[in-house]
């Protein structure tokens, strides 16, 4: 037998033996669409949360924060997975969660269409989902039981008002992550909010020195800019210093809180940021799905909770502050 | 003339040894020690990863990896780096999307049209790498952040979003979803046919190298390709061959992305094109070239696979995948040199 | 084999140069089937130019070839082999990492089938590497070894049967021997001289007259270029080969002017080295 053909013979075996190595889960994933759901105890749960984000991403970690608090609270198993924005990664992940057969599933769908076979299969397979952060618009459509989340068109628009109340008519809003619906509603909401001229400015979000730089150059080649808004916390370190390299005198306000934007805001050098309350994205989850799983609570009447969107301004900064330390805001 | 041959005299003891030497000094042996040992090792920890969904679940990721593996493994036997193998991808897909969703061209012919696109990609990186002979990974350096600049410019520009979708809707996507996308069915389990795509390419690549003229040509042109033409392989035609084949495999991922998901991302790929070199050289294939196997590059990427979704079955942090990954691939270099001296030494 | 039958090469007056720089002028020589001519010269005399001018790299921008009397013009390389003229670099056009089989035929891989199907026939070619090897008296157990595991002497012979198994007519090898030791070296002249019995014409390059005159049967010594005297075996000895080659003729100067500037030990020296080179 040639080589080439023992290879091949290796591998079939390899993997017919794999398959055939289990019985388990022959009669698992079948469509339990109307099939009872069964209580569980508390101690037996585990959840799995599969976000959108990148490892280590400063906004997510809060998230990760929340969920695994909740998990802590109520003695139940939480994991975190998060995909990079890579939607295949993250379809692979929530199949891999499936295939655990976890009692409930916490999605943020920045891509949904690309989710939507992952998301449809955990649903019949019996496993409630949550959705989270983004897709708010497909969650019912994909059969989650609920979505938690900021709405961005209804954030993006009272952030505009807010800019416009502080006498602002053109604003550039600052886009940091290619791919990411939400973003991109958020600058079409404040649009809305603002009223006046708006322009979209997209940076490489990782690479802060190149963000500066590129915003201080839109700066100085429009000088009737006033208003800058960006969509990340880690941004906002970067425009501010712009700002002041261009000495430019443009309003700054953010999405999303970080110690260094808090701390901005205390000293006026941001007007304003707006909170998502993420921390809650990753908690009321848990919380919503250890109710379902063992008191087949449903929470918000086939409406979003909404976690936002909240002001933090010079008013409430220093408070904000000390929680964010811990991680929690 | 004189016609006598001389016979060489028949040694059995030559032949045994020389059987298991030659198993040992095959360039993918260290790749499949790895796989089996990451196999057996997850396979213990965790009767999911084990279980038909699991096999499923760790097979997609190694079939996506896998094709483009196999084609930059040959290219790289060949003697030449391609770090735009990564970012084709994402040009491929976005040329079926934006085409069939914002022009209404039907799914099949703008599948074709990338298909013309990624050739042309591909002839070109071979021809500004053969004409100059400048290093390939400078050339498709440049390449890289050309098309990256494009991918999103151009999608931009022409779509107002990054995100293209809405295939679905568009006609000829049913039967092209069939053929690249659809998902086979055993029992109740799902294998996407992704899986098979990546078997049948790793096949016919293997044979290419092995058992054809062009394979011999692969090799030469790795190991000295101006020797390689003193006698008269045309080794900078085999180049952009190869190139070209990169391209296809690239055009192969993105548009069984793109018929997947449903649409695509502005930024899919990018990064993705080191992972290919990395699956390759745990496979066998030398980064000076001239030597390595296409199977050997697909157990690199099965290993991948595994390794990725494996973490996830046994609960440890997703942050450790990079630092397992890293260790594997130095594993497998020192295995796969060592085992080769090995055998080297115990010919004489 | 009559002087009248015309010779297999024959290369008359031909000149290269590059640029200002003249690499080869005015150079002659014959080969003939079954025989050897040896091209001797120290390094710098043009022996590379000319070897590339006769196996087709670059053509002479002088002067003619002509093989069996008939003008030859060579396009490239693959031409020069197409028409029997098969050239042995010093590094071997041998891929150290392949196998020899493979190594044997590069560039010329047997076939078997048609169309889509058509493939490298391995198993001949592995048979036929073993034969013609054995042919040239070297048992290669193993013809999946990888070439760079053999010595520098088996490699030679490597390279030397897959000249003659793909039928050269002419084969030229550029300098075999200069970086082999005594006993390697003496194997190689073995090749050589088993190579010509089977009717080949071999150009052998070197700049070791003692390695040149024992297997040669023509002698073209070059010298920055120019030829200092092509001749038959029966026309010079082998120590005015060596003399010509050591530029005899300037130690005697150099002697000479040392004896004027008073340096008269070195001098001396000069002179009997002069007197056993045969001056």
């Amino acid at each position: 037998m040639s080589p080439r053909r023992c290879w091949l013979a290796l591998l079939a075996v390899l993997l017919l033996a794999a398959v055939g190595c289990s019985n388990e889960l022959d009669t698992g994933l079948t469509n339990t669409g109307n099939q009872q759901v069964q209580l569980k105890k508390k101690e037996d749960l585990s959840f799995a949360v599969v976000s959108h984000g990148a490892p280590g991403d400063s906004f997510w970690t809060v998230v990760k924060n929340g969920a695994e608090q909740a998990g802590k609270d109520l003695g139940v198993k939480v994991s975190y997975q998060a995909s990079g924005g890579d939607a295949a990664v993250q379809s692979q992940l929530i199949d891999a969660a499936v295939n655990q057969k976890v009692d409930g599933l916490v999605v943020s769908m920045a891509n949904p269409d690309a989710l939507k076979a992952s998301i449809e299969r955990a649903v019949n397979a019996g496993i409630p989902v949550v959705t989270i952060n983004s897709g708010q618009d497909k969650s019912a459509e994909f059969g989650a039981l609920m979505h938690i989340g900021q709405d961005e068109v209804v954030a993006g628009k009272g952030a505009g008002e807010k800019l416009k109340e502080a006498g602002v008519t053109k604003m550039l809003c600052v886009i940091q992550e290619a791919g990411n619906v939400g973003l991109e509603q958020r600058c079409a909401g404040a649009k809305d909010g603002l009223g006046g001229s708006t322009e979209n400015l997209q940076v490489e979000g990782s690479n802060t020195a190149q963000v500066e730089s590129t915003i201080q150059a839109k700066l100085q080649a429009d000088k009737s800019i006033n208003g800058i808004l960006v969509l990340g916390p880690i941004i906002a370190g970067p425009a501010i210093q712009a700002v002041q390299a261009a000495g430019s005198q443009a309003k700054i306000a953010t999405f999303d809180l970080s110690g260094e934007a808090i701390q901005a805001i205390e000293q006026g050098k941001m007007l304003f940021a707006v909170d998502q309350q993420q921390f809650l994205q990753g908690y009321l989850p848990i919380q919503f799905l250890e109710l379902y799983a063992t008191n087949l609570n449903t929470v918000g009447g086939g409406q979003p909770v909404l976690t936002g969107p909240g002001y933090v301004t010079k008013d409430n900064a220093a408070q904000v502050a000390s929680l964010a330390t811990g991680g929690t805001r | 003339m004189t016609t006598t041959v001389v016979q060489p005299p028949a040694d059995e003891r030559v032949a045994t040894t020389g059987r298991l030497r030659r198993l040992l000094i095959r360039p993918e042996i260290g790749a499949l020690f790895g796989a089996i040992v990451v196999l057996v090792f997850f396979s213990i920890l965790s009767d999911t990863f084990r279980s038909a969904d699991g096999v499923a679940n760790w097979l997609d990721p190694a079939s996506t990896l896998g094709i483009m593996a196999v084609a930059v493994g040959l290219l790289m036997i060949g003697g030449e780096f391609d770090l735009s193998a990564g970012v084709q991808t994402g040009t491929a897909a976005l040329t079926v999307a934006i085409l069939s969703t914002k022009y209404h061209v039907n799914v099949w012919l703008a599948i074709l049209i990338a298909l013309g696109l990624a050739l042309a990609i591909g002839y070109f990186n071979g021809i500004v790498v053969t004409r100059t002979k400048l290093p390939s990974f400078i050339i498709t350096l440049g390449t890289f952040l050309g098309l990256q600049g494009i991918n999103l410019g151009l999608t931009k520009a022409l779509t107002g979003t990054v995100l293209v979708s809405g295939l679905a809707n568009e006609g000829g996507f049913t039967s092209a979803h069939f053929l690249f996308a659809s998902s086979v069915k055993f029992g109740s389990h799902l294998f996407h046919v992704s899986i098979v795509w990546w078997i049948l390419l790793t096949i016919a690549a293997s044979y290419l190298l092995l058992r054809s003229r062009f394979g011999n040509w692969i090799f030469a042109s790795g190991g000295d390709d101006l020797a390689a033409r003193n006698v008269g392989v045309p080794a900078d035609r085999t180049k952009i061959q190869l190139f070209m084949g990169v391209s296809v495999a690239a055009w192969l991922v993105g548009t069984i992305g793109v018929l997947r998901f449903n649409g695509v991302q502005a930024s899919q790929g990018i990064g993705q094109e080191l992972i290919y070199i990395v699956a390759a050289v745990i496979g066998g294939c030398l980064l000076t070239g001239g030597y390595g196997s296409v199977v050997g590059a697909s157990l690199g990427a099965l290993i991948f696979g595994m390794v990725s979704q494996g973490i996830v079955y046994v609960h440890w942090d997703n942050n450790w995948f990079k630092l397992f990954l890293g260790v594997m691939l130095l594993i497998a270099v020192l295995a796969n040199t060592y085992l080769r001296r090995y055998a080297e030494r115990s010919r004489r | 084999m009559t002087k009248t039958t015309a010779p297999l090469l024959e290369v008359r007056n031909i000149s290269k140069f590059f640029g200002s720089v003249i690499s080869l002028k005015d150079v002659s020589t014959v080969v003939r089937a079954g025989q050897v001519t040896c091209v001797l010269g120290d390094n710098g005399a043009g022996k590379s130019t000319f070897i590339k001018a006769l196996a087709g790299v670059h053509e002479p921008d002088e002067g003619e070839l002509l093989m069996d009397g008939a003008p030859l013009k060579l396009d490239s390389p693959r031409d020069a082999l197409d028409r029997g003229i098969a050239t042995v670099y010093q590094d071997l056009a041998m891929i150290p990492l392949m196998a020899i089989w493979r190594n044997f035929f590069l560039g010329s891989e047997p076939t078997k089938g048609w169309g889509p199907l058509r493939r490298f026939d391995v198993e001949k070619a592995k048979k036929i590497t073993r034969s013609e090897m054995g042919d040239m008296g070297i048992d290669i157990r193993d013809p999946d070894q990888p070439v760079g595991t053999l010595s520098g002497g088996e490699r030679q012979s490597v390279a030397i049967a897959r000249a003659v198994h793909f039928g050269a007519r002419l084969l030229i090898l550029d300098e075999p021997t200069s970086a082999l030791g005594v006993k390697q070296a003496g194997v190689v002249l073995r090749y050589i001289a088993q190579a010509r019995d089977r009717g080949l014409g071999v150009i052998f390059i070197t700049h070791n007259p003692h390695h040149a005159y024992p297997i040669g049967n023509r002698f073209l010594v070059l010298k920055r270029g120019r030829s200092l005297g092509d001749f038959a075996k029966s026309e010079i000895s082998r120590e005015e080969l060596t003399r010509l080659m050591a530029g005899g003729a300037e130690l005697e100067d150099l002697a000479h002017e040392l004896h004027e500037g008073g340096v008269e030990e070195a001098a001396a020296e000069l002179e009997s080295e002069a007197r056993e080179l045969g001056v």
